[in-house]
């Protein structure tokens, strides 16, 4: 398959996908680290490589506004942002899923204040993890890109029609550059059609969308969404399917394998982390260790039945959490959680051990990875776990 | 482009706004919908943001409109109509639809504009986007239960304003002026009017002004509120007018930069009689009663009426 390999960074590549995918209306306010993305859509407008509607929000709830009002008329729609501009927005993000309503939005993980840096942590997102929106993490600028057309094809698919946070570190993906393949528009307007949606604002065929309801119409609607969700996983897997056919580049849609064969333990996590992790467990195998790394790939849908087998085959299972959820069981995050509800009543017992990692924008080292590994490969060996979870660098 | 109609008799026959919704009996905000819909006709989205013309009209998960209407957040009126203007915007340029540009407007209460509201239509006005915004205004929360908005009056009762020995006047700060914010300081304004339930001719002529306009256009509509008020339901359109009559609200627009009064009474009654007919106001002192009248005389005097106000006692 012909190739257009070029160097840039997830922010970028975010952005030639919002062009490639013939986007009629974005919607902008600054914060970095997402800010990337749309400075070079606005640039793209501006030079004509882009015909659509800049619209300049005044903070994050007029963005998701804004994209609400645009997608309910048929146009497909951009937004994103960073940070406490992701939580700014919350009030937004039910109602965007609740009238079925498949625009974007890039998150680039950003810290919520405090500590006030611009680092990464994926507390942002993952504070709006269960507003009806699919929700997963690129690992590179190439996975950026390809996300974002994955995520509109799979969001205006008539059987799912929900909206996605497409999501990316903040600088560890958003900043660095990587090698991107950037298919030409003919591969993307195969895979991706128009957007059309059955309700939109129409003056020849009205609507009336969002109406308030009586308390006894509200376990059906939450259920409708509910099943809508619960429908995706078929839908992932026949689009990531033929995102290989026609794209040439494969991925599961739920997990990254990366040395597990005969691993007896593996370190799970998501997003840009993965990359230091696979180096540190390559190394551990070079010395004879039986390691391996598991990215997941896709947080909402959770991959419930994909988490429980992959993870059976091992002996213990380090899980990584970059965010903050104070007083969450276990003491750790919620990706611990997630992974132990999926593996309960499971036939095989297997241990887990829930790593804080990252917090504010602090690299995860090489260093940190090898205790890490330390301490799985002394709970596979011994058998005992007392303690559950390691807030690093303080308890490790 | 719609034409301004010349007489009550010739508005036009056909309904939008149509039965089947819940509000209360004698509602301002429900004929002021009506008289909108009317106006505007049938090329017309309408935006609604929580506030009584939301929840009284769309129980059941129905609403009462024959054309396409969207709920927004009580905060987000005017971002929800940026994105609607920009989708078509965009759509008709790429040829992604046949249609034509549609009225978009925004049926907002005076929360939904003033307050929290308030954000998200100055930054629609200031991007310039081809909407329309109207507040509908019954100075008050009213469908959480009448509690206080930046537009209620001086000395108005609220539930968070009730009147008692230390706060003798209720309500104690003078209301925001919701058209005058629109009105200066958002450069690409096309066009700008207040109107009254009490005035039908004029408020649909200014709708249709507000729509024609390539631009953002705002409407501010006076509309009495019986519930709110404690004020008889079948005394709304005599309420709305005698807030005309008392200078308590002016009708006025602003067109290619220029103010024009629309009506001035041909004598100007006191305040006591606009107040006297309304329970919110039933606790008020002299001393209150003054500093409403004084408020009205000011709000007059801004827009061009002089001559026979109310002399205030020295």
């Amino acid at each position: 398959m012909k190739t257009n390999i070029k160097r840039m960074s997830g922010c970028v590549a975010t952005a030639n996908a919002v062009k490639l995918a013939n986007v009629d209306v974005i919607c902008s306010y600054p914060i970095r680290p997402y800010t990337g993305i749309m400075s070079e859509l606005a640039r793209m407008v501006a030079d004509g490589e882009l015909d659509a509607e800049f619209v300049l929000g005044e903070g994050e709830h007029g963005q998701l506004s804004v994209v609400y009002g645009a997608s309910a008329s048929g146009a497909r729609a951009f937004t994103g942002s960073s940070g406490v501009g992701v939580t700014y927005a919350m009030e937004v993000y039910s109602p965007i899923s609740g009238e079925r309503l498949p625009l974007q939005m890039a998150i680039a993980d950003r810290t919520l204040d405090p500590p006030g840096d611009f680092g990464s942590e994926h507390t942002d997102a993952l504070c709006c993890r269960d507003q009806g929106w699919i929700q997963g993490w690129a690992s590179s600028p190439q996975e950026a890109l390809d996300l974002t057309l994955m995520y509109y094809r799979i969001g205006e698919d008539p059987r799912v029609l929900l909206p996605q946070y497409a999501c990316q570190d903040g600088y560890f993906v958003s900043h660095i550059l990587g090698d991107v393949d950037i298919p030409s528009q003919e591969q993307v307007d195969a895979f991706l059609p128009p957007y059309k949606n059955h309700h939109v604002l129409d003056t020849k065929d009205p609507v009336i969308i969002g109406p308030q309801m009586e308390p006894e119409m509200g376990p059906g609607t939450q259920y409708q969404r509910h099943l809508a969700v619960e429908g995706m996983y078929k839908v992932f897997e026949e689009v990531h399917e033929e995102f290989a056919d026609v794209f040439g580049r494969k991925y599961d849609p739920w997990l990254e394998e990366y040395m597990t064969d005969d691993a007896e333990s593996v370190i799970f996590l998501q997003g840009g982390h993965a990359e230091t992790a696979k180096n540190v467990a390559k190394h551990l195998r070079n010395l004879g260790e039986k390691v391996g790394v598991v990215r997941l790939r896709t947080f909402r849908p959770f991959p419930t039945k994909q988490v429980r087998e992959t993870l059976s085959k091992f002996k213990v299972v380090g899980v990584v959490d970059n965010s903050v959820n104070f007083g969450i069981s276990c003491g750790a995050g919620v990706l611990l959680t997630e992974v132990r509800a999926a593996l309960y009543n499971n036939d095989k017992k297997v241990e887990t051990v829930g790593f804080v990692a990252g917090l504010g924008g602090a690299m995860i080292t090489h260093d940190e990875f090898y205790k890490m590994f330390d301490v799985l490969k002394n709970v596979a060996k011994t058998g005992k776990n007392e303690k559950q979870s390691y807030w690093l660098p303080f308890e490790l | 482009m719609l034409e301004q109609i010349k007489s009550i008799k010739k508005a036009p026959k056909e309904e939008y706004y149509v039965p089947g919704h819940r509000t209360c009996a004698g509602c301002g905000p429900a004929l002021q919908y009506r008289l909108v819909a009317k106006a505007a006709g049938k090329n017309t989205i309408f935006i609604g943001p929580t506030g009584c013309m939301y929840v009284a009209n769309t129980s059941y998960g129905c609403g009462p409109w024959a054309v396409p209407w969207i709920h927004a957040q009580i905060t987000n009126g005017g971002g929800v109509a940026s994105g609607i203007a920009a989708a078509y915007k965009a759509m008709i340029r790429k040829h992604e639809t046949d249609a034509e540009y549609p009225n978009i407007i925004v049926v907002a209460g005076d929360g939904g504009s003033s307050d929290i509201g308030l954000q998200s239509l100055s930054a629609a006005f200031y991007r310039g986007h081809n909407i329309v915004f109207i507040c509908y205004d019954n100075e008050s929360y009213a469908n959480t239960g009448i509690q206080v908005s930046p537009t209620t009056p001086y000395g108005a009762w609220t539930t968070f304003t009730p009147a008692g020995p230390v706060v003798p006047e209720g309500r104690k700060l003078m209301p925001k002026d919701i058209a005058k914010i629109m009105a200066h300081g958002h450069p690409e304004l096309k066009y700008l009017a207040t109107a009254s339930i009490g005035y039908p001719l004029d408020l649909m002529n200014k709708v249709r002004k507000a729509c024609n306009a390539d631009g953002p256009a705002f409407l501010h509509i006076h509309a009495p509120c019986p519930k709110g008020w404690s004020f008889p339901a079948e005394k709304t359109i005599e309420v709305a007018k005698l807030a005309i009559d008392t200078g308590m609200f002016q009708l006025y627009e602003l067109e290619d930069k220029q103010y024009k009064l629309n009506y001035k009474p041909d004598k100007i009654k006191p305040v006591s009689e606009y107040i006297k007919c309304q329970g919110r106001f039933s606790h008020l002192k002299p001393e209150h009663i003054e500093k409403l009248q004084e408020f009205a005389n000011q709000r007059m005097q801004e827009v061009g009426i002089e001559y026979g106000i109310p002399q205030l006692a020295e």
